[in-house]
């Protein structure tokens, strides 16, 4: 009878349908979304935090008003994630206290990117331009997935990432323009980036989970063919605004019609994910754990007052 | 002010167990348009729901009104698709059932006419 | 020639009074969006930072109109200028605090900013006027936001409203250099910008805050009190150097690398 049930849903996959948070599905394929919209969410939060550092510092009112939208819309973006997330894990007993707790044990993982420092004005235009771009080609690839309340959140998310592409061009182009040292500014922001961005899109090899979620619609494209479709995209623009990609094997093999590059150290930046033992990973769950545990007093008071208000 | 790690552990002991409510954001863009569901959020009221709405739906686009409505208020057909079963065609009632008007008019040298034109023409000063 | 000399000393009056509300609006602004990533809830977080923007935009909008008046150009006004230059009333530069002190400074200067906005509004110069009547529609949404959450905090009790107590006795002080100009508001007056004079705007933000603060729980009279001890009838002074100081270092951080665009 399980197995039937199970045939059923996924011949409704294998049809194209789309599932909803109150239809019935399979354990693995709750579990395998869940993992994934609570990594979205969380790293779109912990996302904000290298560019959030830069808000205070921006060299121009506009630059530091659209600085602030843009972080706001990462949390924006988490909120909507979130809310996904939660209502995949409220039949499993867990809410958004739980799911944000799990930050702060390590038992969610973010994006490698959001681990590391952003010591220059160059490097929050970097993450504006490369990581969104980046992260642009990996979520307008889940806009299909067969899970519907996070397919209509993505359309969201990707109409609003439109606007951060314009606003890293914009910082970029600006260095790119500017004077000497602004533009060699911009180079040692790129060196510093260059491997995570590529380490970005995950090891090339399609895990168990990668096939599964595969089949299930999740997702349909692997880490390689991302990573592919991003180094055809940015390779030609990086190049033009007159920057050196950091890798001397980075080349376009015409008969295989692939990208070769140095492949980044993968058991490294794993481990920075898995441990948390990136420059700023430590720092930045701890304004995590201030905003979320240590202000749970303000919660705890609109509850009350709510009750105060009724009585 | 500042509280001891046991005080602050209490708070948040005594919070998990307080959450939110889960509220429905539909959001009306103009007064010719429906309200139309845009999401969700966490909200400890409604009045707060609306509060946040605001922001977290509505920062670009233009509206002129919210309604948030708390999730179990919420009542939805079952999940059966054999609920919205239409198996057999209903052109009687549609325009596409009358497409042979428009050459059957030709014969009276007039022809059909559509809503279009009608609205276009009343509005007309 | 004398009408020369009125218009210079005209633009200085107002030059002056758009870098206070400039000042004022870009670093409580500054101060919000310290908040970004750590409000209480995420969704909180989201509408926090609009209110932060919209300081900002505010502010930028205060910084042209200085421009404007001969001070120089907005982003080197809003960022090149040295602490002592500075027109902010102290409340809008002091460090963020807990959840309870932040609302609760965002109510009060809300509500003195709207007062102010109300008056400028029916300035006899159009773009003044017509600047603070947009100013005034957008605060509106902060107004009921910040309100809400003083009203909710207070009505709690316990650990919320013991902090929100602190809050207030730590702001107290600061309102009578809120509640008042760093150009002589007369000269304000008298050259049809303000249409009331001080001591009408201040009656109203006490009219304003005081049963809201009440039905907080908080001690909304020692107001009244505090501002009729401290008058500030002429230009304020200017506020302490320190905390603008540690701002500015912030803000400063990729403009003192050299003159460039960016």
């Amino acid at each position: 009878m399980p197995e039937a049930r199970r045939e059923a849903f996924m011949a409704r996959i294998r049809r194209g349908e789309k599932i909803e948070a109150h239809d019935w599905m399979p354990d693995d394929y709750r579990l395998l979304l869940l993992r994934l919209i609570h990594m979205h969410a969380v790293s779109e939060i912990m996302g904000a935090y290298p560019e959030k550092e830069w808000v205070p510092k921006a060299p121009t009112l506009r630059r530091k008003m659209s600085l602030m939208a843009k972080v706001q819309d990462e949390i924006g973006h988490g909120q909507l994630l979130l809310r996904v997330a939660e209502d995949l894990a409220a039949p499993l007993g867990r809410d958004r206290m739980e799911l944000m707790d799990d930050v702060i044990t390590g038992r969610v993982k973010f994006h490698n990117v959001f681990h590391m420092e952003a010591p220059t004005w160059a490097d929050a235009g970097i993450i504006g331009w490369l990581v969104d771009g980046a992260a642009i080609i990996t979520q307008t690839a889940l806009l299909d997935c067969s899970y519907a309340p996070y397919a209509r959140v993505l359309k969201r998310i990707c109409a609003e990432e439109s606007f951060h592409m314009q606003h890293g061009e914009s910082i970029i182009l600006s260095l790119a323009e500017g004077e000497p040292w602004q533009r060699e500014m911009l180079q040692e922001a790129l060196n510093r980036w260059w491997e995570a961005i590529l380490f970005f899109f995950g090891p090339p090899v399609v895990t168990d989970a990668a096939r599964r979620m595969m089949e299930y619609r999740i997702r349909s494209r692997t880490n390689e063919e991302l990573r592919q479709k991003f180094l055809t995209r940015y390779v030609p623009r990086i190049r033009a605004v007159g920057l050196e990609i950091p890798d001397s094997a980075l080349r376009f093999d015409e008969e295989a019609g692939l990208w070769r590059y140095t492949e980044p150290d993968w058991e490294r930046w794993s481990r920075v994910v898995r441990e948390n033992i990136g420059p700023k990973s430590q720092e930045r769950i701890a304004l995590r754990r201030m905003a979320h545990q240590d202000q749970a007093w303000v919660r705890e008071a609109l509850v009350r007052a709510r009750t105060a208000a009724v009585v | 002010m500042a509280m001891t790690q046991v005080e602050k552990d209490q708070v948040y002991e005594r919070a998990r167990h307080t959450s939110y409510d889960v509220y429905e954001i539909f959001v009306q863009a103009s007064d010719l348009d429906p309200h139309v569901h845009v999401g969700s959020l966490l909200a400890p009221s409604p009045e707060w729901a609306l509060q946040l709405a605001r922001e977290n739906f509505l920062r670009r686009a233009d509206a002129i009104n919210i309604w948030a409505v708390r999730r179990s208020d919420v009542h939805a057909t079952p999940d059966d698709p054999d609920w919205f079963a239409r198996e057999f065609d209903r052109k009687y009632r549609d325009v596409s059932g009358y497409a042979d008007n428009a050459r059957r008019w030709k014969r009276f040298k007039a022809q059909a006419m559509n809503i279009d034109d009608v609205i276009a023409d009343v509005r007309k000063e | 020639m004398a009408i020369e000399a009125d218009a210079r000393v005209r633009d200085a009056i107002l030059g002056g009074l758009a870098l206070q509300l400039a000042d004022e609006e870009l670093f409580l602004g500054h101060r919000d969006s310290e908040w970004l990533g750590l409000a209480p809830e995420v969704e909180e977080d989201v509408a926090f930072a609009s209110i932060a923007q919209d300081e900002v935009r505010h502010a930028s909008f205060w910084y042209e109109l200085a421009e404007a008046c001969g001070f120089g150009q907005a982003d080197a006004l809003a960022f090149d200028r040295a602490p002592s230059e500075r027109r902010h009333a102290a409340l809008c530069a002091r460090p963020n605090g807990d959840w309870a002190y932040t609302v609760l400074r965002h109510y009060l200067y809300d509500a003195w900013d709207a007062v102010r906005l109300a008056a400028l509004a029916e300035s006899g110069d159009e773009v003044w006027a017509s600047g603070a009547r947009r100013m005034l529609r957008e605060e509106h949404y902060h107004h009921l936001h910040m309100e809400r959450w003083v009203v909710d905090l207070g009505r709690a009790g316990g650990e919320a409203a013991a902090r929100l107590r602190g809050a207030f006795a730590a702001l107290l002080p600061d309102l009578p250099d809120l509640v008042a100009f760093a150009v002589d508001p007369q000269a304000l007056v008298d050259l049809g910008i303000l249409s009331r004079p001080l001591a009408d705007l201040r009656r109203a933000f006490v009219a304003r805050v005081e049963a809201t603060l009440s039905r907080a729980g908080l001690p909304a009279e020692e107001i009244a009190a505090r501002l009729a001890a401290h008058p500030r009838e002429g230009a304020r002074q200017t506020a302490p150097d320190h905390d603008a100081a540690a701002l500015l270092e912030t803000m400063n951080g990729v403009r003192s690398l050299g003159a460039a665009v960016w």
